[in-house]
């Protein structure tokens, strides 16, 4: 009995380690093979939602199917069609003919950095918050039950 | 002041019934309290049902108004037109912030009377009582807004006879009819357990009778809510062109901000009702969850966000953000004041437990409604600070909530296989190793079909092996128990744990895998993009009082033929596309004719904009299995086990809701003749590891 359990055991582990290089593999495969925006039209909708439409709210240019949103996919398909410049590149031209703040990522600088800084350390207290009780609990001793207590289960169990 | 017609009089004659009513409610309510008068106290359901007299009135009212045209009204005058069609008519009560408020408070005082009479055996319990006074003071605050600043009912500019009629996007979509009232009932609903909350912190009942009493009500409008958020991403994806069902726009934010918290709340209060613990946090959520709903209102309905839904703003900003504050203060002075009673009596054993997954699942939950609050309101503190206009927008959501989303799915994988208190590695391995096949079987499958990318191939991994997880355990159970096997919490929430995962699988997959090309399309001549051909037949052009429509008909891949169309409003001017959308089980087309372009009937070419989006069918199937997953979850809860009989024991057959009452009452014996195991349990099998 205690042999085949363990001879079981050992069968598990080595199907663990199958699985776990089966599961590199077909990651490397989807990896390897992603090559971004596959089409020139799948690259300027990237470009697109990264652009906030300059007269509505909160809608990106992507989205938005007004006509000033219209123009600036135009410009940018001309933009990604010549295929001369990055798409930072000509989300500045944007920016610079456009006029304004386009940009709908924050940047990483000043105080736009706050909200990206500001998730990363909000995750970083909740683990050390949930780290420092679990230590807690395991380090309070186990409560005796008191007399009370025991009366308290043994008048219950007693109800039928 | 002399209101305008017959329907403003007597529709605020409603409002005024539900104001009185709820006002002087409470207040003998706290009275009744007070003497320990329990006849007094048990009249709280009269006054709820006043109110909800009050409430239908008033409503009846406003779509009597809409119905007739009464232009006398402003709102009438704002919102209705002669044009309109029917149904969009009645749908033009939501369409605007009065009629929106207006809507809240009816669904508020339905609510209400339905507490009142599910509970009319019990009101004079000070719990019961208590519960009651914060759903009427909730229910009075909406009365003074629809009473005060947001008057539905106003009088108008006189002598105009006409109106615009709604908003252009609120008046071309059936859904509109169901999308604002399914998320309301959820966005209100949240409102009982809360006021449950209140009512254990008030009376020092602090243990889990609350929360076996709100239990249902918790999960319904959970329910309702997930369904009203993926309405709307329908209708966004049905109406908008863009070809897209979420834009982290704020008052989508402004709905998945409760829908985040109250999810983690209705885990983490299964520890609550197993070990005792998480007082604090439980409340906490709770009270979170409530107050985020009036803090998302107020962040939407005051115009300080904009956002494609700013056709409701208006002046209510002012007395939301003083109720956010009450709430606010009110329930963390409660919880102070009882933190003696709160502390928990037990302990987790190890974070590698049933529990330890819950709290896990809880940090990420509320790290994910944190993030999109800071994003949310990130505009506002920069402009604060420095006078400056900034746009947090989609490409900053979607970049941090993937990875919670990625840690999410893989938490949904372990918990179910996690046991109480502590796993070992020998149990966890034997446990998850099918499921975690199934997790290679999806990423093999999604890799044979062509998907690349590290994140949703991540995604269709761990939804595979989540997916796994949840069928071992409804296997397990429907083996033990046949078809009883599905229902329960927690075989309930495993088919809504299925119904998630395909969400996620969908919105990973259509997130990722949208392709898309613009093609100028002449009239007889098949061109081909992204694997279909598309064939313009003509284009036609319809006019009536209310729209000018002009629609491409083109024939996708030689077999059908679809209609993209641009409509003109002619009230507002405004150039609307409609998409058409073959929808399909692996993947739709979406076809839209560019509204702008200058596109008339009888023209001999057009420009199409064509989306291929792989899985978007699987949205709404999803949706579904949600829904019918929680109806299983929330109501066979009624066998429990008594708290001093061993797990091994027959649960009894008794009634949850009464399970107080008997108690106390102990003569009543409960019924053990239907013999069944509670789903937790692990089979004797499975301990031994074979």
């Amino acid at each position: 009995m205690e042999r085949t359990r363990r001879a079981a055991g050992r069968g598990r582990l080595i199907g663990w380690a199958l699985l776990g290089a089966v599961v590199v593999a077909l990651l490397t495969v989807g990896i390897v093979r992603d090559r971004g925006a596959e089409s020139s039209q799948d690259r300027a909708d990237d470009v697109a939602r990264r652009i906030a439409c300059p007269v509505c709210d909160g809608e990106s240019v992507f989205e938005s199917r007004n006509n000033a949103s219209e123009a600036i996919r135009a410009a940018i398909d001309e933009r990604v069609t010549a295929g001369r410049q990055s798409d930072d590149q000509i989300i500045s031209y944007i920016e610079s003919r456009f006029g304004g703040q386009l940009l709908l990522v924050p940047r990483a600088t000043g105080i736009d950095a706050v909200v990206w800084a500001v998730p990363a350390g909000a995750l970083v207290v909740a683990l050390a918050a949930l780290a420092l009780t679990f230590r807690r609990w395991s380090a309070q001793p186990r409560a005796a039950p008191t007399e009370s207590d025991r009366d308290l289960v043994a008048a219950a169990m007693d109800d039928p | 002041m002399l209101a305008a017609s017959l329907n403003g009089t007597i529709g605020r004659a409603g409002l005024l019934l539900v104001l009185a009513a709820t006002v002087s409610g409470a207040l003998s309510t706290a009275y009744a309290i007070r003497k320990g008068d329990a006849r007094m106290s048990s009249q709280s359901r009269w006054y709820a049902l006043l109110a909800l007299l009050g409430a239908v009135v008033a409503v009846a009212m406003m779509q009597r108004a809409l119905i007739t045209r009464d232009f006398e009204l402003a709102y009438v005058q704002q919102v209705g037109s002669d044009s309109t069609p029917r149904i969009y008519n009645i749908a033009a009560m939501w369409s605007a912030l009065e009629g929106s408020i207006l809507l809240w408070l009816i669904v508020l005082a339905l609510l209400v009377g339905a507490v009142a009479w599910r509970y009319r055996a019990r009101a004079g319990d000070p719990l019961v009582a208590w519960a009651m006074i914060v759903l009427l003071v909730v229910t009075a605050f909406f009365a003074l807004l629809s009473f005060g600043p947001a008057d539905p009912f106003a009088a108008g500019v006189p002598g105009r006879d006409f109106g615009r009629g709604p908003n252009p996007l609120l008046q071309n979509h059936i859904l509109v009819l169901f999308h604002p009232p399914i998320l309301y009932l959820g966005y209100v609903g949240i409102t009982v357990p809360f006021a449950f909350a209140i009512a254990a912190l008030v009376t020092g009942r602090v243990g889990e009778g609350w929360l076996a009493e709100t239990r249902r009500w918790a999960l319904l409008s959970w329910a309702f809510l997930t369904l009203g958020i993926l309405l709307g991403g329908w209708w966004s994806y049905e109406v908008l062109g863009w070809s897209g069902v979420w834009a982290w726009d704020p008052v989508e934010n402004a709905s998945l901000l409760p829908w985040l918290t109250g999810t983690a709340y209705i885990h983490s209060v299964m520890v609550q009702e197993r070990r005792g613990m998480l007082r604090v946090w439980n409340l906490s959520l709770l009270i979170a969850t409530f107050a985020l709903t009036i803090l998302g209102t107020f962040l939407t309905r005051s115009g300080v966000l904009s956002s494609v839904h700013a056709f409701a703003a208006g002046s209510v900003g002012g007395y939301l953000l003083a109720f956010f504050g009450v709430i606010v203060v009110v329930s963390l002075g409660l919880i102070a004041w009882r933190g003696d009673r709160l502390r928990a009596p037990g302990l987790i054993d190890s974070p590698v437990s049933r529990e330890g997954a819950f709290l896990a699942n809880n940090v990420m939950f509320a790290l994910f409604a944190f993030v999109v609050l800071l994003g949310t309101v990130f505009p506002l503190i920069v402009e604060a600070l420095q006078d400056r206009q900034t746009i947090v927008g989609a490409p900053y959501f979607d970049r941090l909530s993937m990875p919670i989303g990625l840690v999410l799915l893989f938490l949904m994988a372990v918990a179910p296989a996690l046991p109480w208190r502590k796993a070992s590695g020998e149990v966890l391995g034997q446990r998850l190793y099918w499921p975690a096949w199934c997790g290679v079987g999806a990423l093999a499958v999604a890799v044979a079909v062509g998907a690349s990318g590290w994140a949703p191939l991540l995604a269709f991994g761990l939804g595979g092996f989540a997916a796994g997880a949840a069928g071992r355990q409804l296997v397990l159970a429907t083996r033990r128990q046949g078809w009883r096997g599905l229902v329960g919490r927690t075989n309930g929430g495993m088919i809504v744990h299925l119904g998630i995962i395909i969400i996620a699988v969908a919105l990973a997959a259509s997130n990722s895998y949208t392709r898309s090309a613009t093609l100028t399309l002449d009239v007889g001549t098949p061109a081909s993009a992204l694997g279909h051909t598309f064939e313009l037949e003509r284009i036609v052009e319809t006019q009536d009082e209310r729209a000018r429509v002009v629609k491409a008909e083109v024939l996708l891949d030689g077999d059908r033929v679809y209609r993209p169309a641009s409509t003109k409003y002619l009230q507002f001017g405004q150039d609307i596309g409609t998409p058409s959308v073959r929808t399909g089980v692996t993947k739709d087309v979406y076809l839209t004719l560019e509204p702008g372009s200058g596109v008339r009937g009888g023209d001999r070419d057009a420009v199409i904009r064509v989306f291929v989006k792989p899985l978007i069918l699987w949205l709404w199937i999803g949706g579904g299995i949600v829904a019918f997953g929680t109806l299983l979850a929330a109501f066979p809860s009624s066998r429990r086990r008594r708290p001093t009989d061993p797990a091994s024991a027959p649960v009894p057959v008794g009634r949850s809701e009464e399970r107080v009452a008997a108690e106390r009452a102990a003569g009543e014996r409960p019924d053990t003749s239907r013999v069944g195991t509670d789903s937790d349990d692990v089979p004797a099998e499975e301990l031994t590891g074979v």
